[in-house]
């Protein structure tokens, strides 16, 4: 049923660009790019109960890898973005091979502090090594975008893929595994789950999608910095949209997406000055009325329906 | 060939000795009983042998390959599986999930074959009816129960019983005795714990004793039983 529903939004989705004009395809472009972002940051913390605090770091380095590609190669934009998911799989196997023997709250503070420690290191990165990638904190200008139709796309691509894994993961063999150990890890193990093996493999596709967004991101923007590209902004956005829409549920970090995007959209044009005081109480009304996220209310809904037909 | 070698094994936890220089070995198709007053080194014995502990000194081997040392998960997936003194669960998974996740990674079958060995073993352990319960609505003795079902879904066939009976009373004790007789009949071989001496006399062929974390006495049940220095061990000098 809500398969058929996804399948439908979809093709609706692809079809949208025909209909309707530049503005609400650019929304509808930020929603998307959020919902890639909240939907891979969900795949570790939501499925396997590993709360990553630093996912920004593949978004960091998909921007600057793209861009590198693009500027320094010449390479297509595709081919670039796909390049960098690449770069981005092999530095998370690096870096998630240490880390994520780290457990709970130890897990969560090594994240963090290696996001800050790669946005200090991109912003000196130049300067350091004299490789030129970065630009130190003048940034790099990307070539002007190929309009804004295939953005649109390529963030449905991205978030259709995150959201079809987080799909497949509930009844599949590995997100049995996952979900073990999220509730008991060391039941887990105990039951010949290898955990160290399942979450890294999470964590580098988590870290694939988000490099490919963040360089789709960067070249849609045409400029890029260091100090944005690394923002633990962007990490908090990807926690506070999954946490609003429903932790470890597949469209979860898709209402939560949309439900901020659109939010701040309406609010922020109306209320240039005092729409954040606004999204905060809004946030915190549904923290603490649907702590399983909006998505739970539509459940909740769904239940009531049913027991009264 | 023995299944299972322990060979002077020793775990240190800072200046405390919890086992010290322990040998034993089992042979296929065995029951036996591990005995010893709380704090003797049953449990650390036990996750030494289960790799959710490294020993400080000595070797473990299963079926002639040393296991010394490996991960949990590795050493489930080569045929040792324990149940937990605290009966461990997927709490919000149901009953039947939590013995699916261990076909499915312990045995590393496939989902449709997996989910109809969970439902046997289920069924065998007499808790079909609630396989569809969130696992965290099940009372004390249906958790051992559930522990000893997911146990048996990895299909390993040596099980390491860690108190698996205790909180259960005296009926309920007789039908886990009688479970656990009809697993060895199906071709595993148990390591059990136990405080109830009744439980242990009765299904176990051979004991190993243990006291401080040392081997003090090993035999047929009823002659360790007679052993004096067991007798000080759990009842004080003036029994022995």
């Amino acid at each position: 049923m809500t398969r058929w529903i996804a399948l439908l939004a979809l093709g609706v989705l692809l079809l949208l660009p025909i209909g309707v004009g530049p503005y609400p395809i650019r929304v509808a472009t930020v929603i998307f790019m959020w919902a890639a972002l909240a939907g891979s940051w969900n795949l570790l913390a939501g499925y396997a109960g590993a709360v990553d605090l630093g996912p920004v770091v593949y978004h960091g380095i998909g921007a600057f890898v793209t861009a590198a590609l693009m500027l320094k190669l010449g390479l297509p934009f595709l081919v670039s973005a796909g390049l960098a998911g690449v770069v981005a799989m092999v530095i998370a196997y690096a870096v998630g091979t240490p880390t994520l023997r780290l457990r709970g709250a130890y897990f969560a503070i090594g994240t963090l502090a290696l996001a800050e420690s790669a946005k200090q290191l991109a912003l000196a990165w130049d300067r350091l090594t004299r490789i030129p990638l970065t630009g130190g904190s003048a940034g790099v200008s990307l070539p002007l975008s190929a309009g804004y139709v295939l953005f649109y796309y390529v963030m449905l691509v991205l978030m259709a893929a995150v959201t079809a894994a987080a799909l497949w993961l509930r009844g599949s063999k590995f997100g049995y595994g996952l979900r073990a150990i999220a509730e008991n890890d060391r039941l887990a193990e105990a039951s010949g789950v290898n955990i160290h093996c399942l979450k890294r493999r999470v964590y580098v596709a988590s870290a694939c999608v988000i490099a490919v967004t963040g360089g789709t991101a960067g070249y849609w923007l045409s400029y890029i910095n260091a100090a944005d590209v690394f923002s633990a902004s962007i990490t908090f956005q990807m926690v506070v949209m999954t946490l609003l829409g429903g932790l470890g549920t597949p469209f979860g970090p898709v209402v939560g997406a949309a439900f901020l995007t659109l939010i701040s959209e309406f609010l922020g044009t109306r209320f240039v000055y005092h729409y954040l005081i606004a999204i905060g109480v809004i946030i915190v009304a549904i923290s603490l009325f649907a702590p399983g996220g909006l998505t739970s209310i539509f459940a909740l809904v769904r239940r009531r329906t049913e027991a009264t037909a | 060939m023995s299944l299972l070698e322990v060979r002077g094994i020793t775990k240190r936890f800072g200046s405390l000795v919890a086992l010290n220089a322990v040998d034993f070995s089992l042979t296929e198709g065995e029951i036996l009983g591990i005995i010893g007053p709380n704090g003797a080194g049953k449990s650390t014995l036990f996750n030494l042998i289960a790799g959710l502990e490294t020993p400080t000194a000595g070797a473990v081997s299963y079926r002639g390959r040393s296991i010394t040392g490996l991960n949990a998960d590795a050493v489930c997936r080569l045929g040792i599986a324990k149940t937990f003194q605290i009966p461990q669960l997927f709490p919000r998974l149901t009953v039947a999930e939590n013995v699916l996740v261990a076909a499915l990674y312990g045995r590393g079958r496939g989902l449709t074959e997996s989910w109809r060995e969970a439902r046997e073993w289920l069924t065998f352990v007499g808790l079909a009816d609630k396989a569809e319960k969130p696992a965290e609505t099940l009372t004390v003795s249906e958790r051992r129960r559930a522990d000893l079902a997911r146990v048996l879904g990895t299909g390993a066939p040596l099980i390491l019983l860690d108190e698996n009976m205790a909180g259960l009373n005296r009926r309920e004790v007789e039908a886990a005795v009688g479970l656990l007789r009809e697993v060895r009949a199906r071709g595993r071989t148990l390591v059990v714990t136990e405080h109830i001496m009744r439980a242990i006399m009765g299904l176990a062929d051979r004991v190993v004793v243990l006291n401080y974390g040392e081997k003090i006495a090993e035999g047929r049940p009823a002659d360790v039983m007679r052993d004096t220095t067991v007798i000080k061990a759990y009842l004080g000098e003036s029994y022995a």
